[in-house]
């Protein structure tokens, strides 16, 4: 065949062929290849997932000091989970017996099973961690402060959503440490009957108990609670979590992006000399969506200064984080197997049993009072975490590590306080007992209303109020309250994690608990 | 840009670790296990061994056996496997690739790794049997009948062992080594040709065999020079069929059983619904966690094997506060209670798997035991009443010598036969009813049989009334006070001797029997004949003897 027998229709139908790829990328981008700033400006803008960062991005939030990735950490970790947990939604069998043995044959002969479910074990407790940490990071830079107040809500939202997803997923084993950690836990749930019981109207007014069986699903952990959990684990709480972190990462970017201190020029300096990036055309018609935005939008108004295209230095910067904790997970989870103990065996309890260690502060408390500890002081906490955007309509100190009045040697002090109340409490009720061993005949609602907890809560919001008069400022006695409260997790998730032995008593090792 | 270079480096750093880490698992993972290691250097017949998973699946039983992907000689359908580390297993009756291996021998089925699969790991209840003790396996699924005490198990082996049939059969690996020719091929026995070996008898408790052997073994004997002349009386084919009733290929756990039912246990513990209710019942015992058993006073290896042994050495050592006392037994029987221990292991299985011996046992309540006075004294007596029946005490219990012939020669059966149904209320005789404890009325009558042969005491022939005694009361308190209550106690209760004013004590005893109780005394105890003359104590003549009774009979209804 000749070249001139070659008609146009087939010379067409080549160079169209030879072109596909290009084309390919060029429709894939929507506004073109980003190889310019401005086309990968456009590429950010047009992009489902990537629209929800700004095209440009402040050299404050670039920092590594301003956030240390937590944030994208926790983002991160719960995607890790995701990924592995479909995996293991493969093998996993959710009833009971079945689970147990589906379990071990993913430790055992899933080809990477074990690998793939350590990953997902030790992904699910940093993101515990590391949204416990970044949660203090926006409260000791102040970022909660207005126009952020309600992402702060969002992120306290997500806080829950995140012990749920890591709660629920706890009973899936089906071994011993689920079964007992999630019958604890629903006890802590029926905490309201300590009050009720005590008022003699739980017969009639039963909250505890119906929290406690819309937990479970039945009176016991069983297959119900077992079902439950699972659909809860696999699907709502994803569903529900994964959109609230598009809310709370979309609200980031609608809030005029990362919290920046007011001299925040004159901190990062003039940008180094040609790494200023400029818009290469036509820069007026950058802003021409955020020109006809209504309301208060904080970036209209302010020009492109000091801010650097998101495409590739924050992205850079994003993916760095997401694959360190990819690194950090994978890393652990080679050295370390995630736990399974025997089948769960409701008439052998495990002594002690106990919850998963971030609930194990709260059933230090539910051991002087379930009520106070199950219900009472968590939801003073939430509610006061909640409240401090709206209590706190201060200024100074935004964006600035431990900003606001008192500073640094503020949380120092705040620092001693809380650890030496959280120690000197726990310290009396360890040595001493507390009111049911000195008065045995005491009524229960006096325990309920006089313990360790509710004490040391008092002292807690005591010491910051006088914080409050003392600097004359709410971000004053913000800052104590947040540290003290910070410090009070610290040492009864450490007191109930390390000491604690058979019958909730206190040890030093667990090599000296009985019978062993 | 310093802060983008740096983020990009740590982006190809991280990227790597990552990637590194994922390399390292996946080798780990697939490639460095330990079962393909060994299924590459073994070798079939047609060529190398293919190296992929095996397992032995069934789920009536719920398991799933991966051991054969290590113990490859073993998994189903591999034949003649060679190179292989581990050797094929031996021949049984239940075949491991129907039952598999860890209903046997305990384990864990699913695991891939040897410490895993051993189940010498934490958080594993079952951990295999100990070497030796395979046997007790068979009592996940069996409970094989009609064992008896340890004293006619022996006396039926020797039996065996001294007609010589070990000459010509096999039993439990032993014997067999003489090929008598049948009748048909007696003109070939000549040439050298072998005969044919008689029958392997190590199951035949499960296989039956035919009631006439004997007569038919004499005849062949009568008429082929080759047989061994041969007789055994009575008494010896009595003891043979015994024997040969349980060869069930277990021939350790029988043993070990026997010696279980030599030892009393029952006078304190269930099996299978058949026992005492003072201990914990034993039913499951071979199936407890040694993860959950406290090894403190254990020395050794922690197994569930060790802690029994150590439990039955040193009761309250192990167990604190444990009332058990220690069984005076020797090493080899406290190994037998530790074997016989581990097989009671049940674990459920589908319906279509229950063997008919269990069956028996649940469903129609037969016991694992004979039911000879031998037996059932050993099995249910014994713990407490010594082996003799000659009782023992220690510091704060009393355990009376039942063999006492004072005692069989004035104590009427019903006396005996109703302390045993109704016990001693407040002390540790229990009431051994059918019901509660699966010792029939017709058991205690061969109980109490067996105890007046064994002494050679026949019953006492008492021709009046229960109640006759009518003697002066307040004669007989002054002479209690004098001579009875230091060791009875001022109103009765009990001292170093047994209380008197036990109500059911006080129902059963027959006049004729306190008072020749009192007359004669009971040789072997403090108790004094109060009838002879004695240098330590009072004489009392007949009167003041029914005055005492009558003093003793007016605590009596006192319930």
């Amino acid at each position: 065949m000749s070249g001139a027998e070659n008609g146009p229709g087939l010379q067409q139908f080549l160079g169209n062929l030879r072109a596909a790829p290009r084309r390919f990328v060029d429709t894939m981008c929507r506004t073109g290849r980003p190889s310019t700033d401005r086309t990968r400006s456009g590429f950010v803008f047009g992009n489902v997932f990537l629209h929800l960062h700004s095209v440009r991005t402040h050299r404050w939030s670039l920092r590594w000091s301003t956030t240390a990735g937590l944030g994208l950490a926790t983002l991160g970790a719960f995607l890790i989970t995701l990924v592995t947990g479909v995996l293991l939604m493969f093998y996993y069998k959710p009833y009971p017996d079945v689970a147990y043995d589906s379990m071990k044959d993913i430790h055992f002969i899933v080809p990477t099973g074990r690998f793939v479910r350590n990953i997902h074990r030790w992904a699910a407790n940093l993101m515990v961690v590391t949204v416990i940490l970044h949660m203090a990071r926006v409260f000791y830079t102040a970022a909660y402060r207005a126009p952020r107040e309600f992402n702060w809500l969002v992120g306290m939202a997500l806080l829950v959503m995140t012990l749920g997803l890591s709660f629920t997923g706890y009973l899936l084993p089906w071994d011993q440490l689920a079964y007992w950690a999630i019958t604890i836990g629903a006890n802590i749930a029926q905490s309201p009957r300590e009050v009720t019981d005590a008022l003699n109207i739980t017969s009639v007014f039963d909250p505890g108990g119906l929290q406690r069986l819309l937990l479970l699903g039945s009176d016991t952990v069983g297959e119900e609670a077992l079902i439950r959990f699972y659909l809860l684990h696999v699907m709502l709480l994803p569903l529900v979590a994964g959109a609230l972190m598009a809310v709370h990462i979309w609200r980031i970017r609608k809030d005029g992006g990362l919290a920046k201190p007011a001299d925040v020029d004159a901190r990062l300096g003039p940008p180094p000399e040609g790494v200023y990036p400029v818009f290469t055309e036509a820069p007026a018609k950058t802003y021409h969506l955020a020109a006809i935005v209504r309301g208060r939008t904080p970036v209209v108004g302010h020009g492109p200064e000091q801010t650097v295209p998101s495409m590739p230095h924050l992205f850079y910067a994003e993916l760095a984080v997401l694959m360190l904790t990819v690194f950090v997970c994978t890393a652990l989870a080679l050295v370390s197997d995630a736990p399974l103990k025997e089948l769960a065996n409701p008439l052998v309890p495990e002594n002690p049993a106990k919850a998963p260690w971030y609930f194990l502060g709260l059933q230090e408390l539910v051991a002087f009072s379930a009520f106070m500890g199950g219900i009472g002081i968590p939801t003073i906490v939430l509610a006061g975490l909640g409240l401090i955007p709206y209590l706190d309509r201060e200024e100074a100190g935004t964006g600035v590590w431990f900003g606001g009045s008192g500073g640094w040697p503020l949380v120092r002090r705040s620092l001693v306080v809380g650890l030496a109340a959280a120690l000197l409490i726990e310290s009396i009720a360890i040595r001493f007992g507390w009111l049911r061993e000195w008065f045995p005949e005491i009524p229960q609602l006096v325990i309920t209303a006089i313990n360790p907890g509710t004490i040391l809560t008092l002292v807690y919001g005591w010491y910051s109020v006088w914080l409050v008069k003392r600097f004359q400022s709410t971000r004053a006695g913000a800052l104590g309250l947040f540290t003290c409260f910070l410090c009070g997790f610290v040492v009864l998730t450490t007191i109930g994690t390390y000491f604690r032995g058979p019958n909730w008593e206190f040890f030093w090792s667990p090599a000296d608990w009985p019978g062993h | 840009m310093q802060a983008f270079n740096r983020n990009k480096w740590l982006l190809l750093a991280s990227s790597a670790g990552v990637l590194a880490l994922l390399v390292a698992a996946a080798v780990q993972e697939n490639l460095l296990v330990e079962w393909r290691g060994i299924q590459a250097q073994a070798a079939t017949p047609d060529g190398p061994l293919p190296v992929r998973l095996r397992q032995v699946v069934n789920p009536a039983l719920g398991i799933a056996d991966r051991c054969v992907s290590c113990h490859v000689a073993m998994a189903p359908g591999e034949e003649s496997v060679t190179g292989a580390s581990l050797a094929e297993h031996p021949a049984v009756v239940h075949d491991p690739s129907e039952f598999g291996c860890t209903v046997c021998h305990g384990g864990q089925g699913r695991a891939t790794t040897k410490a895993d699969a051993h189940g010498r790991v934490a958080f594993w209840p079952d951990p295999m049997l100990p070497v030796g003790m395979t046997e007790a396996g068979c009592g996940t699924c069996h409970a094989a009948l009609g064992i008896p005490a340890r004293e006619q198990l022996e006396t039926a082996r020797a039996s065996l062992e001294r007609g010589g049939c070990l000459a010509c059969h096999r039993v439990d690996g032993r014997g067999g080594v003489t090929t008598p020719s049948t009748l048909a091929s007696r003109g070939r026995r000549r040439t050298g040709d072998a005969g044919v070996p008689a029958p392997d008898l190590s199951r035949v408790g499960l296989t039956g065999y035919d009631p006439g052997w004997y007569s038919r073994h004499r005849q062949r004997a009568a008429a082929d020079d080759t047989w061994q002349p041969f007789s055994a009386d009575e008494g010896d084919r009595d003891n043979l069929d015994l024997y040969l009733s349980t060869r069930v290929g277990a021939p350790r756990l029988v043993a070990a059983k026997s010696v279980f039912h030599a030892t009393g246990c029952l006078g304190c513990h269930k099996v299978n619904g058949v026992g005492g209710d003072a201990g914990p019942d034993l039913t499951r015992a071979g199936a407890k966690d040694p993860g959950r058993l406290d090894f403190s006073a254990v020395s050794g290896p922690r197994t569930l094997a060790a802690w029994f042994a150590e439990h039955v050495r040193a009761p309250a050592a192990v167990v604190a506060g444990s009332l058990m006392p220690a069984v005076n037994a020797s090493a080899d029987e406290i190994d037998a209670l530790t074997f016989y221990t581990l097989s009671l292991r049940q674990r459920d299985v589908a319906g279509s798997y229950v063997p008919r011996d269990r069956v028996r046992v649940q469903r129609f309540g037969e016991r694992e035991f004979t039911s000879d006075g031998a037996t059932l004294f050993g099995a249910f007596c014994a713990g407490c009443h010594g082996r003799e029946g000659q009782g023992f005490r220690v510091p704060g219990m009393v355990f009376p010598s039942i063999a006492n012939p004072d005692f069989l020669a004035i104590a009427p059966d019903a006396l005996i036969t109703e302390t045993i149904v109704r016990g001693r209320p407040g002390r540790r005789m229990q009431a051994w009813s059918a019901e509660t404890t699966g010792l029939t009325p017709a058991d205690v009558t061969t109980i109490v049989t067996y105890m007046r042969n064994r002494a050679g005491v026949p019953a006492p022939v008492d021709t009046r009334p229960p109640r006759w005694v009518r003697g002066d009361a307040a004669l007989g308190e002054r002479i209690y006070a004098a001579s009875c209550a230091g060791c009875h106690g001022a109103k009765g209760e009990g001292g170093d001797g047994p209380a008197l004013n036990n109500p059911v004590l006080q129902q059963l005893a027959t006049d004729t029997y306190l008072t020749e109780t009192v007359a004669r005394g009971r040789r072997g105890t403090a108790m004094g004949g109060f009838l002879e003359p004695s240098t330590v104590r009072r004489t009392l003549a007949r009167e003041e003897i029914e005055a005492v009774v009558t003093f003793i009979r007016s605590w009596g209804g006192r319930l």
